[in-house]
């Protein structure tokens, strides 16, 4: 056998393997789960308790609403902060500690290993974000059956009221409560956060430091949110000049306009959510997870550690 | 004939300084193999290219110019790395994972489950002398745990070729002369071995051949018998001499007459060590002589 062949007994290694990239992932949650960033958790169970527990001057309704903005606020909050700090670490530490060198020794191609930390990430916000919502939906439904019962026993103590007048003033308190819609806000959330992670992700491919890696990716998130509004007013200043063009055409295009998987406050408002949006969120979220994901390999695959 | 553990061809490594238009040249025209079942030592100062050299053969860098295969596969190829067992200069794994879960992590990465990776990380772990501390964090390990734990990660898929960089770095005696009982044992069993350490000691104990690399260069390669022998002196072996003939061979030698003298019996050698130290003097004064002659050179031209 010549020097420059292939050993004959080598054996087979798959070009691309969805139980190593699974091996990575289920690690990498591991590592995020003995982190305790599950702690977080605690802090929302006592953030909902204690918005159910609010007894301030509002009515039946607004205290179910806003036990629902807390809950989904704090929800979104936890996702997108935890989808750029445990993406910004991840890859950076393993580069620090030499772990990389271990990893990328074994029959492990660079895709494989950036999609598994990837795919962990999310795994672990998953997992979190159901929590959240199981918790959530507990203390929603526990709260709307007490203040249906203390409005119902309110309500039938007021005198002139007829039964309609009742069930009607029970029908709006009982459209703050629990709803299968609700379940849509928690998929815009966890649309988002893959769309933020695999944006960071990019960022720490090129990035020297967990620190810059965090900066840009949140001022990319809070321009994200904003860019498509300067767009129109600048373009309006500028009277859509060549220059205005050119700086904010790729701007818009590279990163998403976040705004649209804002649909948490439709959803509590009672507003109906359009099939279609859910669609054509989840096909904006997967274009530009593909998208970022593509770039950060391309600038991945040849870094020299 | 199988193919040679490691092959690298008139390697050179060019790394860019950034913002200038400067260069670094880490290692320039290197070549070498590891023959199968081989136990090769690459020595040299801090900075002389070894770890460059190694991270080529991993596939962790590209090379600039030149090739390296492993088993015959391109490093590059991930391939390569199914035969690779590699331990890094003082590893540090994940912290969260305990030993036995890091040997389960590594071992599926290279395709093992079931039964099979289970026996293998206890096999491993019994091996690395850490079957008491198996089910503690990486956190709570000391530094020679570490590096028991790496050697066990490195050899999980059974692999062909154990690259180690600096195995015995930060480790105490007793835990190096296990990593080199190791090395012999790894021997025996026909796994081939590249080492890249500056324990000259350790490196003549266990090499079979070394090179000496100095500014990126290979300065001297071989065999040990050979690399360790004095050139200009030679040496006769004879069994059971009496005096007389050795008193023969002494008057021979003075009736010479010439510049051949009896300088002692016994075995001429010298130590790696000394040689090492006089490889990276005279590559130095190489060097320093390149420089000052480009220097003249750039000078006359008014550069």
């Amino acid at each position: 056998m010549s020097s420059s062949e292939p050993h004959d007994n080598l054996p087979p290694v798959p070009r691309f393997s969805p139980g190593r990239i699974w091996v990575l992932a289920s690690s990498t949650f591991t590592q995020l789960v003995r982190m305790r960033i599950f702690y977080f958790l605690i802090v929302f169970a006592i953030l909902v308790a204690g918005a159910s527990n609010l007894d301030l001057l509002y009515t039946a309704a607004q205290k179910l609403r806003m036990l629902k903005d807390a809950s989904f606020g704090a929800m979104s909050i936890f996702s997108w902060l935890f989808a750029i700090a445990a993406t910004a670490v991840l890859i950076p530490r393993d580069l620090e500690d030499r772990t990389l060198y271990t990893i990328l020794s074994k029959p492990v191609p660079r895709l494989e290993y950036l999609l598994g930390k990837l795919f962990g990430v999310l795994l672990t916000i998953g997992v979190a974000l159901a929590v959240m919502y199981l918790l959530f939906t507990a203390f929603l439904f526990f709260r709307e059956v007490t203040v249906l019962a203390e409005e119902k026993h309110y309500l039938e103590n007021q005198p002139g009221l007829s039964p309609e007048d009742i069930a009607a003033q029970l029908a709006v308190v009982q459209a703050e409560g629990v709803d299968s819609s609700q379940f849509l806000a928690l998929i815009a959330i966890f649309l988002q956060a893959a769309v933020v992670a695999s944006l960071t992700m990019l960022v720490s491919t090129f990035a020297s430091s967990t620190l810059f890696t965090m900066i840009v990716a949140t001022l990319l998130f809070v321009v994200g949110h904003f860019h498509k509004l300067a767009a129109q007013y600048w373009q309006a200043e500028a009277g859509g000049s060549t220059i205005a063009n050119l700086i904010l055409k790729p701007i818009v295009l590279l990163i998403p306009d976040f705004r649209v998987f804002n649909i948490s406050d439709k959803i509590i408002a009672g507003e109906a959510i359009a099939p279609g949006l859910m669609a054509t969120m989840a096909g904006l979220a997967a274009l530009y997870v593909a998208v970022y994901s593509a770039i950060a390999l391309y600038l991945f695959i040849d870094k020299e550690f | 004939m199988s193919a040679p553990a490691v092959e690298v061809e008139h390697l050179t490594k060019v790394f860019p300084l950034s913002w200038r238009k400067d260069y670094l040249v880490a290692v320039e025209d290197l070549s070498l193999t590891v023959n199968a079942g081989e136990v090769y030592g690459l020595i040299g100062p801090n900075g002389s290219g070894k770890s460059t050299t190694m991270k080529v053969v991993l596939g962790l860098m590209s090379a600039t110019t030149g090739s390296t295969r492993v088993f015959g596969i391109e490093s590059r190829d991930v391939r390569s790395r199914q035969q690779i067992g590699f331990l890094p200069e003082n590893p540090y794994f994940y912290k969260h994972l305990t030993g036995w879960e890091t040997l389960r992590f590594y071992g599926k990465l290279c395709g093992l489950r079931g039964r099979e990776l289970k026996d293998r990380s206890n096999e491993l772990l019994a091996l690395v002398g850490l079957e008491d501390a198996r089910d503690r964090r990486l956190g709570g390990y000391s530094k020679g745990m570490l590096q028991r734990i790496g050697l066990a990660q490195a050899l999980v898929q059974r692999p062909r070729l154990v690259v180690l960089d600096e195995p015995t770095a930060g480790v105490d005696p007793i835990g190096s002369r296990q990593i080199r009982d190791l090395i012999f044992r790894l021997k025996e069993e026909g796994i081939s071995v590249f080492l890249c350490s500056h324990l000259l000691e350790q490196v003549q104990e266990v090499c079979d051949r070394v090179g000496i690399i100095a500014n990126g260069r290979m300065w001297k390669e071989g065999t040990l018998g050979d690399l360790i022998a004095i050139e200009d002196q030679t040496e006769l072996v004879l069994e059971n001499a009496s005096p007389a003939l050795l008193e023969k061979i002494q008057s021979l030698v003075k009736e010479e007459q010439g510049q051949a003298a009896l300088v002692r019996t016994g075995h001429p050698r010298t130590t790696l060590e000394r040689l090492f130290l006089d490889s990276v003097r005279e590559s130095q004064e190489a060097k320093d002589k390149e420089d000052a002659d480009e220097k003249a050179k750039a000078a006359e031209t008014g550069d």
